[in-house]
């Protein structure tokens, strides 16, 4: 909408009438005027007046109009004198009532004293804490009031605060009924007229309990600090010791089972004829035990590895890692024309150690392809999917023997094994290690199945490396 | 054919038995000449007096006692006499870091011996046949640079 020009305030005339000059000048004119009529009152009629000069009335009236003025002039000033010297009297009496009451009302300790030490005001918080009336307490030092140390050690502070001539800061100990509070306090010189530091102002602040607090602080940190030190050298001992426990397994262990395997396959070999068909029997499960705790130890190895193993976090291609894991299976298949379904979706990208991360997916194909085998047409589908919560997870679907939910908790838990070793052949450790390798990435594995009816395999990696450092020690 | 002798640095008694039938197995009659500890392997390949042992090939175990099998082959790399003598190392461990090291200090090969017998004449075969028949043997005459 359009506005008139005009109408959003006075005319423009009467605006530049009323400029401060204006509306000053026009005061001092109705101010004369009425100090004309005073004088006129005072002195009688004009008519009756005796001229001082001869000179032409509108003259001697504003002769009159100046006197009067200046009269007026004086008469105000002194007026204004004599008011703003008891306003000064009667306000510095206000002004020190008012000040006492904030100082009193504080609830630090406020106090001056001269620059031998006296005191010569001390607020009520001073008088209830130390129990003396500000007027018992005029002259009297600090040495009157405090043990030597104290009161030398406040001392310092003032003569500090004297020299530097500037407002310093200290904390101060000072020996209470209920023991020693920490003060801290600021001390700063007072000036009189000349210029002199005559005196000095305390205003001290108990911050016992925050000392209290900031010491118990202190205390719980270095004993946390202690203890984080003391729980990370545990930990890297019990890696350590894990190391040398994995090193001495692959080398000590393995040793006398490959004596056992070997010299069961030469007595089979060499002395086989001479043994019965029980005698040869017992003879190849003994081999065919070793060759199982042989596998047994590589995967301890190997779960043990996946443990220790500092990460490197690089993206990785599953789909391709997927892909080179099955064509393997398929080509180490006994029979590789088995009718099978594999479906390995694309894209389905990652960012972790490329090393583990196969690890991990070699043991969910492989438990797939080993719990399809009894099926006469099966499928194994690797993907990815939208969960409810927003997120991604990668997953390994089978359609072979599945497992009851009931046993779920168990299946990453090392040696738990949900099948009978006669129907499928395995350690008990695969998935073991696939949940610790998903866990060392900050990931989470699940899954889900029912009896004879598949299972799947679901886990969900960080898009990145956690910002918390992966500690070598887990 | 290669017929010098081989020398089997393993102080498991069982494994020697184990590995000269492996390489009697395959045919392989080359002497072998077993020492049960690191001193005793540098003593037959760097002797301060009298003859060395001149091996067509070393198998050197990574845990033996007294001087460790790495330190073994980092001594026999540091001396020109043994500079160039194939050392195989032929270990349980697949510690990467033995690995590692193994090839760091100039192992030939690095070979794990299986549990499994049968499995482990299979390696010796293809080991001897490679070292023994395949591979060309290092001059024997002349000091080695």
């Amino acid at each position: 909408m359009r506005q008139r020009p005009g109408t959003t305030g006075a005319p423009a005339g009467l605006r530049s009438a009323l400029t401060p000059t204006a509306v000053a000048v026009s005061v001092v004119v109705v101010v004369c005027l009425l100090d004309l009529g005073l004088a006129i009152r005072a002195h009688g009629d004009m008519a009756h007046r005796t001229p001082l000069l001869s000179l032409p009335p509108f003259v001697e009236v504003l002769v009159l109009v100046g006197t009067s003025l200046v009269a007026l002039a004086a008469a105000t000033r002194s007026r204004l004198a004599l008011i703003r010297a008891e306003t000064a009297r009667v306000g510095a009496d206000e002004e020190a009532k008012r000040l006492l009451q904030v100082i009193d009302n504080s609830p630090a300790v406020i106090y001056m004293r001269d620059r031998e030490g006296r005191y010569l005001l001390v607020n009520r918080r001073y008088e209830e804490l130390f129990g003396i009336r500000r007027e018992e307490i005029v002259g009297r030092t600090d040495f009157d009031m405090f043990p030597p140390e104290a009161a030398a050690d406040f001392r310092a502070n003032d003569l500090k605060a004297l020299a530097s001539g500037a407002a310093v800061q200290a904390e101060e100990s000072v020996p209470q009924v209920d023991g020693a509070h920490t003060y801290i306090t600021l001390k700063y010189p007072l000036t009189d007229i000349a210029g002199r530091h005559y005196a000095i102002c305390g205003i001290s602040t108990d911050i016992t309990d925050l000392k209290r607090a900031e010491e118990e602080a202190n205390r719980l940190n270095a004993g946390l600090e202690s203890r984080v030190r003391e729980r990370t050298a545990e930990l890297e001992a019990s890696t350590r010791e894990l190391d040398a426990f994995a090193y001495s397994v692959s080398h000590d262990l393995r040793a006398p089972l490959r004596a056992v395997a070997g010299f069961s396959e030469l007595i089979l070999e060499d002395y086989g004829s001479a043994l019965d068909a029980t005698g040869r029997d017992y003879l190849s499960r003994v081999v065919a035990a070793t060759t199982r705790m042989s596998r047994l130890i590589d995967d301890l190895l190997t779960l043990s590895r996946a443990t220790r193993a500092e990460l490197s976090w690089r993206p990785v291609d599953l789909s391709a890692m997927a892909r080179r894991i099955l064509a393997d299976l398929r080509s180490a298949e006994a029979e590789p024309d088995r009718p099978m379904e594999l479906i390995v979706e694309d894209g389905l990208h990652a960012t972790g150690d490329p090393a583990l991360l196969e690890l991990a997916l070699q043991n969910l194909i492989s438990n797939a392809w080993k719990f399809t085998a009894k099926q006469d047409k099966a499928l194994i589908h690797v993907g990815v999917e939208r969960l409810a919560d927003g997120g991604c997870a990668f997953f390994v679907r089978d359609t072979g023997a599945g497992f009851d939910m009931r046993y779920a908790d168990k299946l990453f838990v090392p040696f738990q094994r949900l099948h009978s070793v006669d129907d499928f052949a395995g350690t008990g450790i695969g998935l073991a290690i696939v949940g610790r390798i998903i866990n060392r990435h900050g990931g989470r594995i699940w899954a889900e199945g029912h009896p004879e009816h598949g299972a799947v395999f679901r886990f969900v990696l960080p898009e990145r490396r956690p910002v918390l450092r992966e500690g070598g020690t887990r | 054919m290669n017929d010098s002798p081989i020398l089997l640095a393993e102080d498991n008694p069982d494994d020697v038995l184990l590995t000269r039938r492996a390489f009697t197995k395959n045919g392989f009659d080359n002497p072998i000449i077993a020492v049960a500890d690191g001193q005793a392997c540098l003593q037959a390949l760097l002797p301060e007096h009298g003859p060395a042992v001149d091996p067509a090939l070393v198998l050197l175990d990574i845990n033996l006692p007294k001087v460790g099998g790495l330190e073994v082959l980092g001594r026999l790399r540091a001396d020109p006499r043994t500079r160039i003598v194939p050392v195989v190392i032929l270990t349980t461990s697949r510690e990467p870091r033995d690995v590692v090291e193994g090839y760091r200090l100039g192992a030939n090969s690095y070979v794990c011996k299986p549990v499994s017998f049968t499995t482990f004449v299979a390696v010796v075969r293809t080991l001897a046949t490679y070292w023994l028949r395949v591979n060309e043997p290092r001059p024997r005459t002349g000091v080695v640079p």
